[in-house]
């Protein structure tokens, strides 16, 4: 696959005019998916998927084009320089471009690691562990590659396979509880174990329900649950250019209006290696970016066409500029004895469908899902009925913070629309006060 | 493709009970001007295959990008291989003898083409419209964009079916934003909800830039608005804000692969069970809903869906009952239901799953000015910008830009951060009156996610005004 982005980045580098830049992105994907309902196979198969997008820039002017090539050389060559004389002559229609930027510095890397994944392997695996359980899930499993080459001379390769098994199970009364199993390379003891923990889980959701009345509650939010609200936070949150323009749910905080608890720091940490360090247009990113230090924003991700637009300096996030490999420092709770701290209260594993109910406040409303259940003098009681909660992100991170774990949990994004992700987050679990049920 | 792909790739169609190989070929191109300044244009084209087998008890897919015959003949291969190592591992295997021969095609009436207009003029106009956008001093944040996608399908199989579509549609989008008092409101061109099936002419028949003033003025006033106070009210619902209502609340729930339990670990079940079709009261006796692929321009308007079913109108819900469910031809027949043509892939890449098509709510008798003049004290909203419900689609939070208060009959002042919510079930019993044509809009999203692996797909929605009665309003802090 590298042979062949360097083959065509060739033809395409070669094809260029003098006053012409040339910047490629290239994207691959050979995924077996299998589906899941009720510990039987749904649906099953094979994606190979490849694109590349191609950004002519030719006197302060840009056109992008994204095509889906078949990796047959000769077709696609037609294709490639086919486009290659549209951005040429349509580039010239559109007005000069005040933000424009991109990597004048070569900076070359090449990450290769090939574990030759079986999918229909683990599926056997999966069945045969699940079939006492009604399980439904999803096994997405195989190579993700992303490429860069400009005509400038840089290349850079991110090619790694990996797989992510994302499960739950149910009880006859449609409670459920949920789990996933991420990494490079299958280990049938690590997912025994998970699996275990899941189907021990479900024996607890299985006593009665206990109903959840509207009001104000003790509650752990677990890393996974915790994980909802900062994504929520990132839709603008640490965005310079969403903090400028006031669409930000932290735009009072970048402001020095607002803070979090002193426990509280946030960072764009990309040290695990699962997303490439490449910027499409050539940048390379930084390990770290803290975000907010001991409660105060510290740093918004910048975008380099933002810093052009608001005369600051970038730090080579992506034009969305929200975080791709957030972490949240961990807290002096100990994990081990969370029933514990949190005595009598509500225990959610999950939450779900969040969006904004006042934006300028930062405040967020969404539901309890998985394995939420009541405890109490740190006993599991029973699951909960499902209950909407509306509170303020100052309040969960702030005032009504009693604190975070000792321990954070890698959770790998399994979102899979268009292609699998190559996000993560890390985060531990935290506890808070009098959060708010309101449904 | 055409004629020429369909006498290529069907000598290769397997011996097995059933394969159909379904081509795609779309193109997107997206122009938008922020703040004055056109963002980089970009243009997709993307093709791709997915070749599906059923046989001796097994189903699988191969889906790729490469579609020459090295690469269609790969791609039957993993199909072959899926459905091999599937067998009896499946949750159902259809009766294929269900599966009906269809030739047929459907094409999206375009007066304009998308072509026809240079990228130059269609810069060129979106900043015109910011420029009416950006018409006062305390507006912070505006935009304007167009978004154009064609869809090209041709669906074969070994029972000799040949369908050809190709849909294309327009998504105008804007998006203004004023600032008073370190505090942020925005009002968008319907929540980016006017997408059609169209040609470059239907931006002619939206006048976005007369638009794009209102919404400037609106914001502005908006902005310097009380917020919204609690209240069990009435409520009238505008066409932008019913749109999402009727998404969330009567289409996902009635999607039969989610009452199947397919949709458990991602998108959810349902509060809807088999038992409750033909006799559950989902509304008032005013609630009348369809799965109508016909209505012309609609987002969803096709005459097949992704595995070649043919389409037509059918009510979902008559007088408040429930009847139908969301649920394309394999898997009515797993809950031994009926079915609509709404088994739907966004793209070569991913299998069809249950979805919704274009899914109506049916205007009633009053006008707007009847609605309002029959309440005492009650709010009118407009214009989703939130939406949240459980995962059984029945505890749901919506938000809307913009409120206006009734009083006595009348419209009176405009208040900011509305929200309302309540249960499904309860809800649409509290439907009281709807409104005529002359308040009916069709709109529609063009991002519905639902399906693991995940699928974003275009949806239609067409709807009245509606006014609700003892609806939980709420503002902002």
């Amino acid at each position: 696959m590298q042979n062949y982005f360097k083959k065509i980045s060739d033809l395409l580098f070669n094809a260029l005019e003098s006053s012409e830049i040339l910047i490629l992105n290239f994207d691959a994907e050979e995924t077996d998916f299998v589906r899941y309902n009720k510990s039987k196979i749904r649906q099953a198969g094979r994606v190979h998927q490849v694109s590349l997008d191609i950004n002519l820039i030719k006197k302060g002017k840009t056109l992008r084009s994204s095509l889906r090539l078949s990796t047959e050389y000769k077709k696609d060559k037609t294709l490639l320089v086919r486009t290659l004389f549209f951005l040429r002559r349509e580039v010239n229609e559109l007005p000069k471009d005040p933000y424009l930027i991109y990597e004048k510095n070569i900076n070359s890397s090449n990450l290769i690691d090939d574990q030759g994944l079986n999918a229909q392997d683990m599926s056997s695996r999966i069945l045969d562990i699940s079939s006492s359980h009604d399980m439904v899930g999803i096994l997405s499993s195989g190579k993700i590659v992303k490429g860069f080459a400009n005509s400038l001379g840089q290349f850079n390769w991110h090619e790694s396979d990996s797989f992510n098994f994302d499960w739950s199970l149910y009880d006859d009364n449609g409670k459920a509880v949920k789990q996933n199993y991420a990494d490079r390379k299958w280990n049938q003891d690590t997912f025994t174990r998970l699996y275990a923990e899941s189907a021990q889980q479900l024996s607890v959701i299985s006593n009665d329900e206990q109903k959840v009345e509207p009001g104000s509650y003790r509650v752990y939010l677990s890393p996974s649950a915790l994980n909802e609200i900062i994504d929520m936070m990132s839709w603008g949150g640490f965005s310079y250019k969403a903090n400028k323009i006031g669409s930000s749910p932290l735009h009072l905080m970048a402001k020095g209006d607002r803070e979090f608890d002193k426990s509280v720091s946030f960072s764009e940490d990309l040290s695990n290696g699962i997303s490439p360090k490449f910027h499409s247009d050539g940048f390379i990113k930084p390990n770290n970016t803290e975000l907010i230090t001991e409660g105060k924003y510290q740093k918004s991700l910048i975008s380099p066409r933002s810093a052009l637009e608001y005369s600051v300096k970038h730090n080579a996030a992506e034009d969305y500029e929200s975080p791709v490999s957030i972490k949240l420092e961990t807290g002096k709770i100990n994990s081990k004895k969370i029933l514990e701290t949190l005595g009598t209260g509500i225990y959610l594993n999950n939450l779900w469908y969040l969006n904004f109910s006042d934006r300028n406040n930062a405040r967020v409303t969404g539901l309890t899902r998985f394995g939420c259940f009541y405890v109490k003098d740190g006993e599991l009681i029973g699951p909960i009925n499902t209950m909407r909660f509306d509170e303020t992100m100052y309040n969960i991170f702030g005032t009504k913070l009693a604190g975070l774990t000792n321990e954070q949990q890698l959770l790998m994004d399994t979102s899979t629309y268009e292609q699998r992700s190559v996000h993560s987050s890390t985060i531990p679990g935290a506890v808070v006060e009098d959060f708010r049920l309101t449904l | 493709m055409k004629e020429d792909f369909v006498n290529i790739v069907r000598p290769l169609l397997p011996n097995v009970d059933y394969c159909s190989i379904r081509f795609v070929s779309r193109y997107s191109n997206i122009i938008n001007a922020t703040r004055s300044v056109v963002e980089p244009v970009s243009i997709c084209e993307d093709e791709g295959i997915m070749v599906t087998v059923f046989n001796d008890g097994g189903f699988g897919y191969g889906a790729t990008s490469n579609t020459t015959k090295s690469g269609i003949k790969a791609a039957i291969d993993f199909a072959l291989s899926w459905s091999g190592y599937s067998k009896n591992k499946l949750t159902y295997y259809p009766d294929l003898s269900k599966i009906k021969t269809q030739n047929g095609s459907f094409f999206t009436k375009e007066n304009e083409q998308w072509s026809k207009v240079s990228m130059k003029d269609k810069a060129d106009f979106l900043l015109e419209v910011n420029r009416a956008l950006k018409s006062k001093p305390s507006i912070s944040n505006w935009g304007a964009g167009i978004r154009h996608n064609t869809i090209e399908t041709q669906f074969i199989d070994t029972i000799d079916s040949n369908i050809r579509q190709k849909l294309s549609y327009i998504l105008p989008q804007m998006i203004v934003s004023a600032e008073y008092k370190k505090e942020i409101q925005t009002r968008t061109y319907g929540g980016h909800a006017h997408a059609r099936q169209a040609g470059y002419d239907f931006i002619d028949t939206i006048a976005m830039h007369d638009k794009a003033l209102e919404l400037s003025e609106d914001v502005v006033e908006l902005s310097r608005a009380k917020n919204c106070e609690n209240n069990i009210t009435d409520i009238i619902i505008a066409p932008d804000q019913m749109i999402l209502q009727i998404h969330e609340s009567i289409g996902h729930p009635l999607e039969l692969d989610r009452i199947l339990g397919d949709e458990r670990n991602y998108a959810g079940s349902s509060f809807v069970n088999q038992e409750m079709f033909g006799r559950y009261k989902y509304g008032s006796d005013c609630l009348n809903v369809t799965f109508d692929p016909s209505v012309s321009s609609e987002l969803a308007s096709c005459n097949y869906d992704d595995d070649g079913t043919e389409a037509k109108r059918e009510y979902l819900i008559k007088d408040g009952i429930l009847l139908r469910p969301i649920g394309g031809l394999f898997s009515s027949q797993r809950a031994e239901m009926d079915y609509v043509a709404c088994s739907r892939a966004c793209n070569w890449n991913r299998p069809p799953i249950d979805r919704m098509g274009n899914i109506n709510l049916e205007p009633g008798k009053s006008s707007l000015n009847e609605m309002v003049s029959s309440i005492s004290e009650g709010i009118y909203v407009e214009t989703n910008n939130s939406w949240s419900i459980d995962d059984k689609r029945n505890k749901f939070q919506f938000g809307c830009e913009k409120g206006t208060m009734i009083k006595d009959g009348k419209f009176t002042n405009i208040v900011k951060n509305v929200n309302y919510r309540g249960i499904t079930e309860k809800f649409w019993n509290n439907l009281i009156n709807v409104g005529d044509k002359s308040t009916y809009e069709i709109l529609g999203t063009s991002n519905c996610g639902k399906g693991e692996p995940n699928q974003t797909i275009f949806v239609g929605h067409a709807t009245p005004a509606c006014h609700f009665k003892e609806i939980d309003v709420f503002g902002g802090i």
